[in-house]
């Protein structure tokens, strides 16, 4: 489904001492079946940004259109089930929203929500737990006797069952040891690929966002900073100091060997193999004119 | 959640009303709560009303913030004028609405016992906007202090106190995460039968006591690990002091409750 912001506003508490403006004037496309990451400083906006993908807020200001939906202030959408199923929310910390006796039931909680019937529950709860990682054995267990990562895991996969089109994750690995965070950020990565899932991920992570995404966008303040191609975004540093965020490691790696060595590697999305072999190849060069 | 619903809700300020002494607040409220049901004529409800109004301006508080705050509370009271006139059968018949007789007595009783309920939540909830959780607890915990000489826990009751004001707005906020969470889910709050919406508040109170019973704990074992072995020898960190402010304060609201008496009928 291809989203579009226009224009979009959003105040928390509007006429109250406590009004608050969390997004102003936004506007931007995410083309259907693109992985998105939303980075910013925090208070910037993001969870208020995401928010209304699945309609849990509606602008104030503006209109968000999520493939045939469409939201505004000024009507409700009728269809908001069928929105909410084709559009799945992986929330900050969603281990708080575990509440069933077992694994099982709740991560069959949204589909059975949603009328899919047990046979195809049952199909999924399995296909669920076994892409978080999980062993199946788990299912049966309570999910508050299970570890933080683990918890983490069972809810992520609450929300992979409801067979989303639209995955949305705010900081689906904050808190999780780093071998867990490269684990769950690799699943998503997969999953988006085999099910051309539109992928939208909000992160601290310079280093994800310019790893997996194709599209960054950049909030300062409610309002959109920048966007781009993470390969071009990534590089303007003095930009991105501005807004307290930094450059990812790889391109701080690049700009401090183009500092010593006065040699300058472009960064195009290359690993770190092969920025070793280009160095190797620059230094040996230099090494045969000596 | 309910925004617009105010009661309870403090909101930060520098009014003459914001740095009065809690004490003295709660004080002169808890004698207005009494001395309104002394009211008895057109001039005395005029005088309390008068008061109420202009201490709510000088909160220098959105005048319609404070109205609309009290939507809930305008329902009842409404609900009670009406029922006044349906019920009460004293003075003369004014007229009648499709062959039912309104009484005078109806009218002016409705109108004082609407009022008097007006009033009271208008100054009560003058209070708790002016005055954050934590003064209001300090301001009882030493107007109940007297009290310990018969073995009163008072201490103890002021810091149940603190701790479920302080713990309020996070509920709150856990809450709203939690049902947004599991409406994202597929679970409905607010259509549907009510047998469905009944049962669509277990996702929503599981998660909310299983983080509160974490909270609990984890609270217990702060104040432990930092010390705390209850109020015995306990200084305080904000120590409230009766100024002149509150001393003009009630002597202002003494001479209202006298011209309450003078114009009483
Ligand atoms: N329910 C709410 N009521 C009032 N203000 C809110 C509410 N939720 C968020 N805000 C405010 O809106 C602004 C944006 O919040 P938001 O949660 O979208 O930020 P964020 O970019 O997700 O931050 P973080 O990286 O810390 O998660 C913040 O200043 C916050 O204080
Ligand atoms: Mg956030």
């Amino acid at each position: 489904m291809d989203i579009s912001f226009k224009n979009v506003s959003y105040t928390y508490q509007p006429n109250t001492p406590f009004e608050h403006r969390a997004i102003h004037g936004l506007s931007f496309k995410i083309s259907s079946g693109s992985f998105v990451a939303i980075v910013g400083h925090t208070g910037s906006g993001k969870s208020t940004l995401i928010q209304h993908l699945n309609g849990l807020l509606r602008p104030t200001i503006g209109q968000v259109t999520i493939g045939g939906f469409q939201l505004s202030s000024e009507k409700k959408l009728k269809q908001m089930k069928e929105l909410r199923r084709r559009v799945g929310v992986v929330f900050q910390y969603p281990e708080h929203q575990l509440f069933e006796e077992t694994v099982a039931k709740d991560i069959a909680f949204g589909p059975s929500n949603f009328g899919v019937d047990s046979e195809e529950i049952s199909r999924r709860t399995l296909e669920a737990i076994k892409a978080v990682g999980l062993p199946e054995p788990l299912l049966e267990r309570s999910p508050f006797d299970l570890s933080g990562g683990q918890m983490r895991r069972v809810a992520i996969a609450g929300v992979l069952a409801m067979n989303p089109e639209v995955l949305v994750l705010d900081e689906p690995t904050a808190g999780l040891d780093p071998r867990g965070q490269t684990e769950v950020m690799d699943m998503f990565y997969q999953l988006h690929q085999q099910k051309q899932l539109t992928t939208i991920l909000v992160t601290h992570s310079m280093e994800d966002a310019l790893h997996y995404a194709d599209h960054v966008i950049i909030l300062d303040h409610g309002t959109k900073y920048m966007e781009g191609k993470p390969e071009e975004v990534f590089v303007k540093k003095k930009e991105l100091n501005k807004v307290q965020l930094d450059v990812p490691e790889v391109i701080q790696f690049l700009f401090k060997v183009e500092k010593k060595f006065g040699v300058r590697l472009t960064y195009h999305g290359q690993g770190l193999n092969e920025i070793a072999n280009e160095l190797h190849s620059i230094i040996k060069g230099a090494d045969s004119i000596e | 959640m309910n925004n617009a619903f105010i009661i309870g809700q403090y909101v930060p300020g520098e009014s003459l009303i914001h740095r009065l002494d809690p004490r003295t607040k709660i004080m002169i409220i808890f004698f207005f709560v009494i001395f309104v049901f002394f009211a008895n004529s057109a001039a005395s409800y005029g005088l309390l009303t008068a008061f109420s109004i202009i201490s709510a301006i000088v909160t220098r508080i959105k005048l319609s913030y404070i109205f609309k705050g009290l939507t809930p509370v305008w329902f009842l009271i409404v609900f009670t004028f009406f029922l006044h006139l349906i019920v009460t059968r004293e003075g003369e018949v004014l007229f009648e609405v499709l062959s039912f007789p309104i009484y005078s007595g109806a009218v002016i009783q409705g109108s004082e016992i609407s009022l008097r309920f007006f009033l009271l939540i208008l100054v009560t909830s003058l209070l708790t906007l002016t005055t954050s959780p934590i003064e209001i607890t300090d301001a009882i915990e030493s107007l109940l202090h007297p009290l310990k000489r018969i073995k009163f826990p008072v201490h103890e009751l002021a810091l149940m106190m603190s701790i479920s004001l302080r713990f309020i707005p996070t509920l709150m906020q856990e809450t709203e995460k939690i049902s947004k969470a599991q409406a994202s889910r597929g679970v409905d709050f607010k259509t549907g039968p009510i047998k469905d919406r009944v049962q669509a508040i277990v996702p929503l109170l599981v998660p909310l006591f299983v983080s509160a019973f974490k909270r609990a704990e984890e609270l217990a074992m702060a104040m432990e690990a930092r010390g705390y072995q209850g109020g015995e020898g306990r200084t305080k960190l904000r120590e409230l002091r009766i100024v002149n402010r509150d001393r003009y304060t009630a002597l202002l609201f003494i001479l209202i409750i006298i011209g309450l008496f003078l114009t009483r009928s």
